[in-house]
């Protein structure tokens, strides 16, 4: 099977920035997809050329296999903007039906979905209320609801739980991992980087409108890994002999943290180890957290875009 | 297509369902009505009567002149002074009187002098007016008497006159007073429909943008189907509110035909309805008012769209950005003022061809008769440009909405507004 989305060279310049230069990737059917980057990275235009609401100045966009035709994908694609934005004047049951209907659902099929989330989500008795007497949590739930509503292949969530309680986020997290068993793609874009980890199959991260990393978490985690260990012991350790396989980064009573030589393996430094008769209690190694590898990677470039003419 | 259609329901229906809609339909009528008679009554009102005293040194006027003419019209009496004079100039009200006027000592037969009503106060010409009146009446009783002309002379006199009115010789039927009427009507209604419907359309596209609910919109409609959904859902409404207006009417004049034998003012309107009715081409005219009304509002409710996508939630930004398009529409309404009064001079001609001003200036004209005044070549070359000039401000307004839509931030002059218009995608 194809992947759900295949993004091939897609640039958009505007008039002051190139907001996406040059961007590759592929989003496989199922996955919990990434999609990271600092303020201002280009995520957000990327996003607008996948919904169609902007058409990108080159490349192309394969949507399930076929070249994407945003006027009969986007029943497809279900998108919830970072700006939430719903009626506020209007009922909640009635704006539901409303978004339902323009991705082309048919009354009495929204009508039934409908129902099944606002049961789902406890939202029942809000079906006459304005959106102008909802809490902001409250909102947020129901724009979810509207995204996912009519079921489509490719889920784009901008920034998904701002703004939530603990409780009301780790419902909408379920969720997202329901959608996905069932065999709806997530794009996920955040800056909050534990979320990513904790959600997240694969990841891309963006900035200044390219690409500067792709893989799974896994995948990542192991690149940028620095060769960290944490060792625990009974004694005290030192690295001043020069034949240890390791060096010593740091020491906090019986906890060290040891970054291994080049040519080294773990099973070299336990063996050193077991050799001077140093009792231990743990060997754990330590990867980076995606929040370190995000800063690493981003840092020393400027944490605003400059404008400039761009000739296209 | 189908999308547009669930637009335009969803834009249609959260109007006329609300509380507003209902209120300013059956209000408008009324206030309109209020506006017409209440400036009558005011008028009527704010005359006062005065009492004035006049000081006659010409030897003419008699208390039995003045009396007479004093009980045939008691708006203000007039009391002619032979002695106390002084007193009176020195002050009139401790006298009794709101002011005086002096005649001077003149000759009946070129008697043509301007008299002063001189008084403490001042009083407007509609209350001159009235002692003006009575005064020439006397005047001409004097006249008269010195002449001697007979009462039957004197009616002859008054009423023996030539009248000149217009008549085209195209269209015998056409009645002046009555298209001027009916041309000042439908011209105003058509700017009433433009101003407030107009900026309707700017204030729920702000809507659309301020709750940043466009975004979310657009990926599931194009954005020109998001305005065009938005046009057409309010142009449904303003439709509606015609259709429940013409209805009104309707029922008035059927009602008042029914009743007709008993009510004398009831049968008078209908009577005066039905001669206007006659003199003037209704389904022509309902068909001219439907085209200018809907081509005008697409033509200016789009311009008024665009500018809604440009701006933020600061109102202030969108009048200072919809001055322009709102001037031309003020402008219309006084070019339409030239065009009632004169239906073929060069004015009225340009002016109901031009696209911007012709939805105004063609619906004032079209009551003197076609092709009697409006000749079918300028009625199909008006209609013609206006079409053409809706299309093209539809689709420079789409192009705007598209990047308004979705930008935040400084509001865009009109210059940057017009490069958004011409870029490529």
């Amino acid at each position: 099977m194809p992947s759900i989305l295949e993004l091939q060279n897609l640039k958009k310049y505007f008039a002051t920035q190139k907001a996406v230069d040059d961007i590759s990737l592929n989003v496989e059917r199922g996955q919990i997809f990434g999609l990271l980057g600092p303020n201002g990275a280009g995520k957000t235009t990327l996003i607008r050329m996948i919904t169609g609401i902007f058409y990108p100045d080159e490349g192309q966009i394969i949507f399930d296999g076929k070249k994407f035709d945003p006027v009969n994908d986007v029943g497809q694609i279900g998108y919830m903007p970072e700006e939430r934005g719903l009626y506020k004047k209007m009922k909640i049951g009635e704006q539901a039906m409303y978004l339902a209907q323009l991705k082309g659902l048919s009354h009495k099929d929204a009508m039934a979905k409908i129902k099944k989330w606002f049961i789902k989500f406890e939202m029942e008795s809000w079906w006459n209320k304005k959106v102008e007497d909802l809490s902001k949590g409250m909102g947020q739930k129901l724009q979810f609801v509207t995204t996912v509503l009519h079921e489509p292949k490719l889920i784009i969530l901008d920034e998904p739980f701002s703004g939530l309680d603990p409780v009301n986020s780790n419902l909408i997290k379920d969720e997202i991992y329901n959608l996905a068993k069932s065999g709806s793609t997530i794009i996920f874009s955040t800056h909050r980087m534990e979320q990513v980890e904790e959600i997240c199959n694969h990841i891309v991260l963006v900035n200044k409108g390219k690409k500067i990393l792709d893989g799974t978490v896994k995948q990542v985690k192991q690149e940028f890994k620095e060769n960290l260990f944490s060792i625990g012991t009974e004694q005290m350790l030192s690295s001043q002999n020069g034949n240890a396989p390791f060096e010593l980064v740091g020491s906090a009573d019986h906890s060290h943290v040891v970054r291994i030589k080049e040519g080294q393996t773990p099973n070299n430094v336990l063996q050193y180890l077991l050799q001077q008769g140093i009792a231990i209690h743990s060997f754990n190694e330590i990867l980076p957290s995606l929040n370190d590898i995000f800063i690493k990677l981003v840092e020393g470039t400027p944490t605003a875009r400059q404008f400039q003419k761009v000739e296209a | 297509m189908n999308k547009i259609w669930i637009i335009i329901k969803r834009e249609y229906l959260t109007r006329v369902r609300k509380k507003t809609f209902i209120i300013s339909t059956l209000l408008f009528p009324l206030l309109y009505l209020g506006l017409i008679f209440g400036m009558g009554f005011i008028a009527e009102k704010s005359k006062q009567n005065l009492h004035v005293a006049v000081i006659d040194s010409s030897g003419y006027f008699s208390t039995d002149a003045i009396n007479k003419q004093n009980l045939a019209d008691n708006s203000s009496v007039l009391t002619l002074v032979k002695s106390n004079t002084d007193k009176i100039i020195a002050d009139h009200n401790a006298e009794g009187y709101d002011g005086y006027i002096i005649i001077p000592a003149i000759n009946w037969k070129e008697g043509s002098d301007s008299l002063f009503f001189k008084a403490n106060k001042s009083y407007g010409s509609g209350s001159t007016a009235a002692v003006e009146a009575k005064l020439n009446r006397i005047w001409n009783e004097i006249k008269n008497d010195s002449l001697q002309i007979d009462t039957e002379k004197q009616t002859i006199l008054v009423k023996s006159k030539l009248r000149v009115s217009a008549r085209n010789i195209k269209d015998e039927n056409a009645n002046v007073k009555t298209a001027e009427g009916i041309g000042y009507v439908a011209g105003f209604l058509i700017y009433f429909i433009l101003l407030i419907y107009g900026s309707q359309v700017m204030m729920g596209v702000m809507e659309e943008k301020t709750n940043r609910i466009a975004e979310v919109i657009v990926s599931s409609v194009k954005p020109f189907q998001m305005m065009l959904g938005k046009i057409l859902g309010i142009g449904l409404v303003a439709l509606t509110q015609f259709f429940l207006w013409i209805a009104f009417v309707l029922i008035v004049y059927n009602v008042g035909k029914a009743s007709g034998a008993g009510g004398g003012m009831a049968t008078e309107m209908v009577g005066s309805m039905q001669k206007m009715f006659a003199s003037v081409n209704v389904p022509l005219i309902l068909f001219c008012f439907g085209f200018y009304f809907l081509a005008g509002f697409f033509f200016y409710a789009s311009l008024y769209g665009a500018i809604g996508s440009a701006v933020n939630e600061d109102m202030r930004e969108a009048q200072s950005l919809s001055f322009p398009i709102t001037m031309l529409v003020i402008i219309s309404i006084a070019l339409m003022t030239a065009a009632i009064s004169d239906p073929t001079g060069p004015i009225a001609v340009w002016g109901s061809i031009i696209p911007f001003s012709s939805p105004i200036v063609m619906m004032a004209r079209i009551p003197y008769g076609v092709p009697g005044t409006v000749p079918v070549w300028q009625l199909a070359l008006s209609m013609g440009l206006l079409i053409l000039g809706f299309i093209f401000t539809v689709w420079f307004a789409g192009k705007i909405y598209r990047t308004g839509i979705l930008m935040y931030g400084k509001k865009p002059s009109w210059k940057e507004m017009i490069r958004w218009a011409f870029r490529k995608n």
